[in-house]
Protein backbone atom coordinates (compact mmCIF):
# COMPACT_ATOMS: atom_id res chain seq x y z
CA UNK A 1 0.00 0.00 0.00
CA UNK A 2 1.65 3.25 -1.05
CA UNK A 3 1.38 6.47 0.89
CA UNK A 4 -1.42 7.86 -1.27
CA UNK A 5 -3.57 4.83 -0.47
CA UNK A 6 -2.83 5.29 3.21
CA UNK A 7 -4.04 8.86 3.14
CA UNK A 8 -7.17 7.95 1.16
CA UNK A 9 -8.08 5.01 3.40
CA UNK A 10 -7.07 6.90 6.54
CA UNK A 11 -9.27 9.80 5.46
CA UNK A 12 -12.21 7.48 4.79
CA UNK A 13 -11.83 5.82 8.19
CA UNK A 14 -11.77 9.23 9.87
CA UNK A 15 -14.86 10.34 7.90
CA UNK A 16 -16.90 7.30 8.93
CA UNK A 17 -15.63 7.45 12.53
CA UNK A 18 -16.83 11.05 12.74
CA UNK A 19 -20.22 10.01 11.27
CA UNK A 20 -20.61 7.36 13.97
CA UNK A 21 -19.38 9.55 16.85
CA UNK A 22 -20.98 12.82 15.82
CA UNK A 23 -24.48 11.96 17.16
CA UNK A 24 -22.88 11.54 20.61
CA UNK A 25 -20.32 14.34 20.50
CA UNK A 26 -21.91 17.13 18.48
CA UNK A 27 -23.34 20.08 20.38
CA UNK A 28 -27.10 20.52 20.09
CA UNK A 29 -26.80 24.25 20.78
CA UNK A 30 -28.13 26.43 17.96
CA UNK A 31 -25.48 27.44 15.41
CA UNK A 32 -24.30 31.01 14.83
CA UNK A 33 -27.07 31.84 12.36
CA UNK A 34 -29.83 30.27 14.48
CA UNK A 35 -28.58 32.08 17.60
CA UNK A 36 -28.54 35.37 15.75
CA UNK A 37 -32.05 34.70 14.41
CA UNK A 38 -33.35 34.00 17.93
CA UNK A 39 -32.17 37.45 19.00
CA UNK A 40 -32.80 39.72 16.02
CA UNK A 41 -35.18 38.15 13.48
CA UNK A 42 -37.98 40.31 12.08
CA UNK A 43 -40.99 38.01 12.47
CA UNK A 44 -43.12 40.02 10.07
CA UNK A 45 -40.61 39.67 7.23
CA UNK A 46 -40.09 35.98 8.03
CA UNK A 47 -43.85 35.44 7.90
CA UNK A 48 -44.12 37.22 4.53
CA UNK A 49 -41.30 35.14 3.06
CA UNK A 50 -42.78 31.91 4.39
CA UNK A 51 -46.17 32.79 2.91
CA UNK A 52 -44.51 33.48 -0.43
CA UNK A 53 -43.14 29.92 -0.62
CA UNK A 54 -46.03 28.23 1.18
CA UNK A 55 -44.22 27.08 4.32
CA UNK A 56 -45.48 27.17 7.92
CA UNK A 57 -42.04 27.57 9.45
CA UNK A 58 -38.52 28.02 8.15
CA UNK A 59 -36.88 24.88 6.78
CA UNK A 60 -36.98 23.45 3.29
CA UNK A 61 -39.66 23.65 0.60
CA UNK A 62 -39.26 19.96 -0.25
CA UNK A 63 -39.42 17.48 2.63
CA UNK A 64 -36.09 15.70 3.12
CA UNK A 65 -35.95 11.95 3.84
CA UNK A 66 -33.77 12.37 6.94
CA UNK A 67 -34.50 15.83 8.36
CA UNK A 68 -32.01 17.12 10.94
CA UNK A 69 -29.70 14.16 10.33
CA UNK A 70 -32.00 11.63 11.94
CA UNK A 71 -34.63 9.03 11.18
CA UNK A 72 -37.97 9.45 12.92
CA UNK A 73 -38.40 7.17 15.91
CA UNK A 74 -34.93 5.67 15.70
CA UNK A 75 -33.06 7.90 18.16
CA UNK A 76 -29.28 7.80 18.17
CA UNK A 77 -29.13 4.73 15.89
CA UNK A 78 -31.16 6.67 13.33
CA UNK A 79 -28.73 9.58 13.59
CA UNK A 80 -25.75 7.30 13.05
CA UNK A 81 -27.44 5.70 10.02
CA UNK A 82 -28.34 9.13 8.63
CA UNK A 83 -24.78 10.40 8.93
CA UNK A 84 -23.16 7.24 7.59
CA UNK A 85 -25.56 7.25 4.62
CA UNK A 86 -24.90 10.96 4.10
CA UNK A 87 -21.15 10.43 4.16
CA UNK A 88 -21.54 7.64 1.59
CA UNK A 89 -23.70 9.84 -0.66
CA UNK A 90 -21.18 12.71 -0.37
CA UNK A 91 -18.35 10.30 -1.20
CA UNK A 92 -20.25 8.85 -4.16
CA UNK A 93 -21.18 12.27 -5.51
CA UNK A 94 -17.74 13.90 -5.23
CA UNK A 95 -15.87 10.80 -6.39
CA UNK A 96 -18.37 9.99 -9.13
CA UNK A 97 -18.63 13.48 -10.58
CA UNK A 98 -14.87 14.13 -10.56
CA UNK A 99 -14.29 10.69 -12.12
CA UNK A 100 -16.75 11.48 -14.94
CA UNK A 101 -15.21 14.92 -15.55
CA UNK A 102 -11.66 13.53 -15.64
CA UNK A 103 -12.72 10.68 -17.90
CA UNK A 104 -14.32 13.06 -20.39
CA UNK A 105 -11.06 14.97 -20.49
CA UNK A 106 -8.89 11.93 -21.17
CA UNK A 107 -11.28 10.72 -23.88
CA UNK A 108 -10.96 14.13 -25.54
CA UNK A 109 -7.20 13.81 -25.52
CA UNK A 110 -7.37 10.35 -27.03
CA UNK A 111 -9.38 11.49 -30.02
CA UNK B 1 -24.53 29.12 8.64
CA UNK B 2 -27.01 27.21 6.46
CA UNK B 3 -29.83 29.64 5.64
CA UNK B 4 -33.24 27.88 5.77
CA UNK B 5 -36.05 28.59 3.31
CA UNK B 6 -38.11 31.49 4.60
CA UNK B 7 -35.20 33.72 5.60
CA UNK B 8 -34.79 35.25 2.13
CA UNK B 9 -37.54 36.43 -0.24
CA UNK B 10 -37.89 34.70 -3.61
CA UNK B 11 -36.35 37.53 -5.64
CA UNK B 12 -33.18 37.53 -3.55
CA UNK B 13 -32.97 33.72 -3.55
CA UNK B 14 -33.23 33.80 -7.35
CA UNK B 15 -30.41 36.35 -7.68
CA UNK B 16 -28.10 34.20 -5.54
CA UNK B 17 -29.01 31.06 -7.50
CA UNK B 18 -28.02 32.89 -10.69
CA UNK B 19 -24.72 34.15 -9.28
CA UNK B 20 -23.85 30.77 -7.79
CA UNK B 21 -24.74 28.84 -10.94
CA UNK B 22 -22.22 30.92 -12.89
CA UNK B 23 -19.53 30.03 -10.34
CA UNK B 24 -20.54 26.36 -10.19
CA UNK B 25 -20.44 26.10 -13.98
CA UNK B 26 -16.97 27.61 -13.94
CA UNK B 27 -15.89 25.16 -11.22
CA UNK B 28 -17.06 22.22 -13.33
CA UNK B 29 -15.01 23.63 -16.18
CA UNK B 30 -12.01 23.85 -13.83
CA UNK B 31 -12.43 20.21 -12.79
CA UNK B 32 -12.71 18.96 -16.35
CA UNK B 33 -9.52 20.84 -17.28
CA UNK B 34 -7.30 20.73 -14.22
CA UNK B 35 -8.30 17.72 -12.16
CA UNK B 36 -6.30 14.59 -12.98
CA UNK B 37 -7.05 10.89 -12.55
CA UNK B 38 -4.73 10.67 -9.52
CA UNK B 39 -6.64 13.38 -7.63
CA UNK B 40 -10.08 11.77 -8.01
CA UNK B 41 -9.84 9.58 -4.86
CA UNK B 42 -8.57 12.57 -2.85
CA UNK B 43 -11.48 14.70 -4.09
CA UNK B 44 -13.88 11.92 -3.07
CA UNK B 45 -12.40 11.40 0.38
CA UNK B 46 -12.48 15.16 1.02
CA UNK B 47 -16.17 15.18 0.05
CA UNK B 48 -16.90 12.40 2.54
CA UNK B 49 -14.72 13.91 5.29
CA UNK B 50 -16.10 17.41 4.94
CA UNK B 51 -19.70 16.16 4.94
CA UNK B 52 -18.97 14.23 8.14
CA UNK B 53 -17.10 16.98 9.95
CA UNK B 54 -19.77 19.56 9.08
CA UNK B 55 -22.15 17.47 11.22
CA UNK B 56 -19.96 17.84 14.28
CA UNK B 57 -21.08 21.07 15.91
CA UNK B 58 -18.63 22.28 18.52
CA UNK B 59 -19.94 24.36 21.42
CA UNK B 60 -18.82 27.99 21.52
CA UNK B 61 -19.70 30.55 24.23
CA UNK B 62 -23.18 32.15 24.56
CA UNK B 63 -25.00 28.81 24.19
CA UNK B 64 -24.12 28.67 20.53
CA UNK B 65 -22.27 26.14 18.37
CA UNK B 66 -20.50 25.96 15.04
CA UNK B 67 -18.86 23.59 12.62
CA UNK B 68 -16.23 23.50 9.95
CA UNK B 69 -17.10 24.39 6.33
CA UNK B 70 -14.02 23.25 4.42
CA UNK B 71 -13.83 25.59 1.42
CA UNK B 72 -10.42 27.02 2.37
CA UNK B 73 -8.94 23.55 3.02
CA UNK B 74 -10.06 22.09 -0.32
CA UNK B 75 -8.90 25.19 -2.21
CA UNK B 76 -5.45 25.06 -0.59
CA UNK B 77 -5.00 21.34 -1.30
CA UNK B 78 -6.02 21.65 -4.96
CA UNK B 79 -4.39 25.07 -5.41
CA UNK B 80 -7.60 26.52 -6.80
CA UNK B 81 -10.65 28.20 -5.26
CA UNK B 82 -12.74 26.44 -7.93
CA UNK B 83 -12.02 23.10 -6.24
CA UNK B 84 -13.55 24.44 -3.02
CA UNK B 85 -16.55 25.89 -4.86
CA UNK B 86 -17.29 22.56 -6.55
CA UNK B 87 -16.76 20.32 -3.54
CA UNK B 88 -18.66 22.47 -1.02
CA UNK B 89 -21.53 22.87 -3.52
CA UNK B 90 -21.83 19.08 -3.78
CA UNK B 91 -21.80 18.72 0.02
CA UNK B 92 -24.45 21.47 0.37
CA UNK B 93 -26.64 19.69 -2.21
CA UNK B 94 -26.46 16.47 -0.16
CA UNK B 95 -27.22 18.36 3.08
CA UNK B 96 -30.14 20.29 1.56
CA UNK B 97 -31.74 17.44 -0.40
CA UNK B 98 -31.46 14.63 2.14
CA UNK B 99 -31.25 16.34 5.53
CA UNK B 100 -33.13 19.65 5.20
CA UNK B 101 -29.98 21.43 6.39
CA UNK B 102 -30.30 24.68 4.46
CA UNK B 103 -33.30 25.30 2.22
CA UNK B 104 -33.50 24.43 -1.45
CA UNK B 105 -34.89 27.81 -2.55
CA UNK B 106 -32.07 29.65 -0.74
CA UNK B 107 -29.40 27.11 -1.68
CA UNK B 108 -27.86 29.59 -4.12
CA UNK B 109 -27.13 31.92 -1.19
CA UNK B 110 -25.67 29.08 0.85
CA UNK B 111 -23.45 28.08 -2.08
CA UNK B 112 -22.41 31.72 -2.40
CA UNK B 113 -21.49 32.11 1.30
CA UNK B 114 -20.06 28.73 2.24
CA UNK B 115 -18.81 27.57 -1.16
CA UNK B 116 -17.69 30.66 -3.04
CA UNK B 117 -16.70 33.16 -0.31
CA UNK B 118 -14.90 30.70 2.01
CA UNK B 119 -13.01 29.20 -0.94
CA UNK B 120 -11.92 32.41 -2.63
CA UNK B 121 -11.10 34.30 0.56
CA UNK B 122 -9.37 31.28 2.11
CA UNK B 123 -7.38 30.54 -1.03
CA UNK B 124 -6.02 34.06 -1.49
CA UNK B 125 -5.28 34.58 2.21
CA UNK B 126 -3.26 31.35 2.17
CA UNK B 127 -1.47 32.37 -1.00
CA UNK B 128 -0.55 35.73 0.52
CA UNK B 129 0.79 34.26 3.76
CA UNK B 130 2.22 30.86 2.79
CA UNK B 131 5.77 32.15 2.63
CA UNK B 132 5.47 33.39 6.22
CA UNK B 133 4.45 30.03 7.67
CA UNK B 134 2.27 27.22 6.32
CA UNK B 135 0.27 26.62 9.55
CA UNK B 136 -0.27 30.33 10.15
CA UNK B 137 -1.36 30.86 6.55
CA UNK B 138 -3.75 27.88 6.73
CA UNK B 139 -5.24 29.06 10.03
CA UNK B 140 -5.73 32.59 8.69
CA UNK B 141 -7.31 31.20 5.51
CA UNK B 142 -9.85 29.17 7.47
CA UNK B 143 -10.67 31.90 9.95
CA UNK B 144 -11.01 34.73 7.41
CA UNK B 145 -13.03 32.59 5.00
CA UNK B 146 -15.66 31.68 7.59
CA UNK B 147 -15.76 35.15 9.16
CA UNK B 148 -16.34 36.93 5.84
CA UNK B 149 -18.90 34.32 4.75
CA UNK B 150 -20.84 35.12 7.95
CA UNK B 151 -20.58 38.85 7.26
CA UNK B 152 -21.92 38.27 3.74
CA UNK B 153 -24.73 36.16 5.20
CA UNK B 154 -25.65 38.97 7.61
CA UNK B 155 -25.72 41.48 4.75
CA UNK B 156 -27.95 39.19 2.65
CA UNK B 157 -30.36 38.84 5.57
CA UNK B 158 -30.30 42.61 6.12
CA UNK B 159 -31.13 43.21 2.44
CA UNK B 160 -34.03 40.80 2.92
CA UNK B 161 -35.14 42.73 6.00
CA UNK B 162 -35.03 39.49 8.01
CA UNK B 163 -32.21 40.77 10.26
CA UNK B 164 -31.41 44.39 11.14
CA UNK B 165 -28.05 45.32 9.59
CA UNK B 166 -26.20 46.49 12.72
CA UNK B 167 -27.27 43.74 15.12
CA UNK B 168 -27.18 41.06 12.44
CA UNK B 169 -23.59 42.00 11.61
CA UNK B 170 -22.65 42.18 15.27
CA UNK B 171 -24.00 38.76 16.29
CA UNK B 172 -23.07 36.94 13.08
CA UNK B 173 -19.59 38.51 13.24
CA UNK B 174 -19.09 37.77 16.92
CA UNK B 175 -20.25 34.14 16.76
CA UNK B 176 -18.31 33.39 13.59
CA UNK B 177 -15.15 35.08 14.84
CA UNK B 178 -15.16 32.21 17.36
CA UNK B 179 -16.48 29.52 14.98
CA UNK B 180 -13.74 30.58 12.52
CA UNK B 181 -11.16 29.37 15.04
CA UNK B 182 -12.49 25.81 14.58
CA UNK B 183 -12.14 26.19 10.80
CA UNK B 184 -8.68 27.72 11.17
CA UNK B 185 -7.35 25.04 13.52
CA UNK B 186 -8.61 22.08 11.45
CA UNK B 187 -7.37 23.68 8.22
CA UNK B 188 -3.94 24.30 9.78
CA UNK B 189 -3.71 20.76 11.22
CA UNK B 190 -4.67 19.01 7.97
CA UNK B 191 -2.53 21.23 5.72
CA UNK B 192 0.50 20.94 8.05
CA UNK B 193 0.08 17.16 8.28
CA UNK B 194 -0.26 16.69 4.53
CA UNK B 195 2.62 19.05 3.81
CA UNK B 196 4.89 17.02 6.09
CA UNK B 197 3.95 13.51 4.90
CA UNK B 198 2.95 14.19 1.32
CA UNK B 199 3.93 17.70 0.21
CA UNK B 200 3.25 16.68 -3.39
CA UNK B 201 -0.45 16.26 -2.52
CA UNK B 202 -0.77 19.94 -1.70
CA UNK B 203 -0.66 21.40 -5.14
CA UNK B 204 -0.26 24.96 -3.85
CA UNK B 205 3.02 24.02 -2.18
CA UNK B 206 4.55 22.33 -5.21
CA UNK B 207 4.80 25.66 -6.92
CA UNK B 208 6.60 27.22 -3.96
CA UNK B 209 9.12 24.40 -4.00
CA UNK B 210 9.62 24.14 -7.74
CA UNK B 211 9.82 27.90 -8.20
CA UNK B 212 12.52 27.98 -5.57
Amino acid sequence: MDKMDKIIYGGLIIAFLISILSPFLASTNPDGLESTAEKVINEKVLHQNLEEIGLKEEGSVIPAPMPDYGIEGMGKIGEIIALVVGTMIALGLTYGLSKVLVKNKSSQYNQ
Amino acid sequence: MHIPDGFLPLWESAIFWLISLVFVARSIKWASKELDEKSVPLFGVLGAGIFAIMSMNVPIPWGTSGHMVGGPLVSIIFDSPWAGVLLITLVLIVQGLFFADGGLVVMGANIFNMGIITSFVGYYVFKMLKNVSIPVAAFAAGWTGVFLAAIACAIELAIAGTFPLDKGLMYMGLYHAVIGIIEGVITAVVVSYLSSVRPDLIKGLNKVISNG
